[in-house]
């Protein structure tokens, strides 16, 4: 039975990880015949690749890195302070986080017309820092968290910064990570935004230049697609360990 | 005085949560209210209020309504083959043997590839457009992995003598999962329910990189292809109105769903 078990779960998890494995594999064919010939036109004759990777990292960098700057303080302020409202606010965030971009990308697109940050790297980043992700889940794993250290902390200091820094941060360590990862994973993963708020070609992501697939000769798309799996599996590699600890999403009412 | 310094680190705390609000009201909260002044007037130009028009017009349009269908149908067919298949693995990770344990990437990984990646692999194997199974396949390759990490983790609180009671009063793996282990994490079940049919309005990206065109097979056009339609024809009035449609929709289902949960919690 165990072994029955071990079985059907390694199939399955074959049947899964296929996908991965198969774009990996196509990649290094070129009609029908193993060949390094796709990656050689994408890496020397394929000139937009360059810079759209590099927007996809830079925007997906910055993002996750200003969003934590802004969700940490914001998480630690929902855990700390006291207000009519609070409670409410909260489930404003989640519900907001439940909201399908499609609902979303209108305010956002607006949003941005109005400041004049459409055709600008902005226009990406901006919306997607202020993303509620990440305050749910940290507020959610702030609850489990030892508060006497950030009393302790209080009797050394006065600046709240200094406080979120050494009482809070080492504490939700975990939950970090595991945001940063989904973040990163989600800002890598971006399709729509890219086509709607740019026009202009070298500010967009290497997902566009895989869904605009028709514009290229078929050999460099598997090539790009396994250089664009690259950067998300290595972040994947150190931090999915942090996955099951750090999003404590089950309770959330 | 002690008084008043407690009073100075709640306005400090307060404080912390302004970028963040400050981000969200500019980016989406007030868009949102000129989102719902756009649903009920006529055009961005005359700007005279036809307060429902809008809202008869989208809810009375064909492809709307097809959009719509295929949605919901999207919700009743994937989200429970999802959560079954979710918690049959996430059991198997969390009281299976080690070699069952190793696979658990297998699983996870799904959810950080982007779909970009894996769209193309996808076009190649299904060939023929015919239905719809390879959409509802690719969401459910790309969204077991978040389903997973939550039910494991729920699994993983629950203590180890509870099992072993239930073990030594005689009960099977069958009994002893369905009686016990997954009703204790009911909580978080019903989370990841809600979190799947929330994800599933988000099937636009998989399906677009899947297709490659705003025009999809009629069986694959969702709600998000009607409303990405408008955008490209800037036909704000569609759009804003679909927008305010599905947001109330959403926002229905995750208060309901809530509701479930903190009955259930008592």
């Amino acid at each position: 039975m165990k072994k029955l078990n071990a079985v059907i779960f390694t199939l399955l998890a074959a049947v899964f990880i296929l996908p991965v494995i198969a774009t990996v594999a196509l990649s290094f064919m070129v009609g029908g015949m193993p060949s390094m010939q796709g990656y050689a036109d994408l890496l020397f004759d394929c000139f937009v690749f360059y810079p759209q990777f590099w927007n996809s990292v830079i925007y997906a960098a910055v993002i996750t890195i200003v969003q934590l700057a802004v969700i940490i303080p914001c998480a630690f302020g929902f855990s700390q302070a006291q207000f009519k409202g609070k409670g409410a606010l909260f489930v404003s965030y989640i519900v907001l986080m439940m909201m399908p971009l499609q609902v979303t990308i209108l305010p956002n697109y607006i949003g941005l017309r109005d400041i004049g940050l459409i055709d600008t790297p902005l226009a990406i980043i901006l919306p997607a820092i202020f993303s509620p992700f990440g305050v749910v889940v940290m507020h959610q794993y702030m609850k489990n968290i030892d508060s006497s250290i950030i009393e302790a902390a209080r009797l050394e200091t006065n600046s709240v910064v200094r406080i979120i820094i050494t009482g809070v941060v080492p504490q939700i360590r975990v939950c970090i990570f595991a945001v940063v990862l989904f973040v990163f994973a989600d800002c890598w993963n971006m399709v729509e935004q890219p086509m709607l708020f740019l026009k202009d070609d070298s500010l967009k992501t290497l997902s566009v230049f895989i869904a605009n697939a028709g514009d290229f000769s078929g050999r460099v798309l598997f090539p790009a697609a396994v250089l664009f799996l690259i950067p998300v599996m290595i972040l994947y590699m150190f931090f999915n360990e942090y996955l099951e600890k750090g999003l404590t999403l089950g309770e959330l009412s | 005085m002690k008084a008043k310094k407690h009073l100075k680190w709640n306005t400090k705390c307060k404080f912390c949560l302004l970028p963040s609000l400050i981000g969200t009201a500019i980016f989406f909260v007030i868009p949102y209210i000129r989102v719902l002044y756009y649903s009920v007037i006529d055009n961005q130009f005359r700007r005279n209020f036809v307060w429902l028009d809008n809202y008869i017009d989208t809810l009375t349009n064909e492809y709307f309504l097809l959009a719509l269908k295929n949605s919901l149908l999207l919700i009743v067919i994937c989200v429970p083959v999802l959560i079954i298949l979710a918690l049959v693995i996430s059991l198997a990770l969390s009281y299976g043997i080690k070699w069952i344990r190793k696979t658990r990437f297998a699983f996870v990984l799904p959810m950080v590839i982007p779909t970009a990646s894996v769209a193309l692999i996808w076009r190649s194997v299904f060939a023929e457009n015919t239905t719809v199974l390879p959409i509802y396949l690719l969401f459910i390759w790309k969204n077991i992995g978040i389903c997973i990490v939550l039910l494991t983790a729920a699994f993983t609180s629950i203590e180890k003598s509870i099992c072993e009671a239930a073990r030594l009063d005689g009960a099977n793996s069958l009994v002893l999962h369905t009686r016990i282990t997954v009703p204790m994490i009911a909580p978080t079940v019903f989370f990841t329910v809600l979190l799947s049919i929330v994800n599933s309005f988000r099937i636009f990206k998989e399906s677009y990189l899947y297709y490659g065109t705003n025009y999809p097979p009629d069986h694959s056009y969702t709600l998000q292809y009607y409303m990405n339609n408008n955008f490209l024809k800037l036909d704000y009035q569609s759009l804003a109105t679909s927008a305010v449609l599905t947001s109330i929709l959403v926002f229905g289902i995750v208060m309901v769903g809530m509701a479930i949960q903190r009955r259930y919690n008592r």
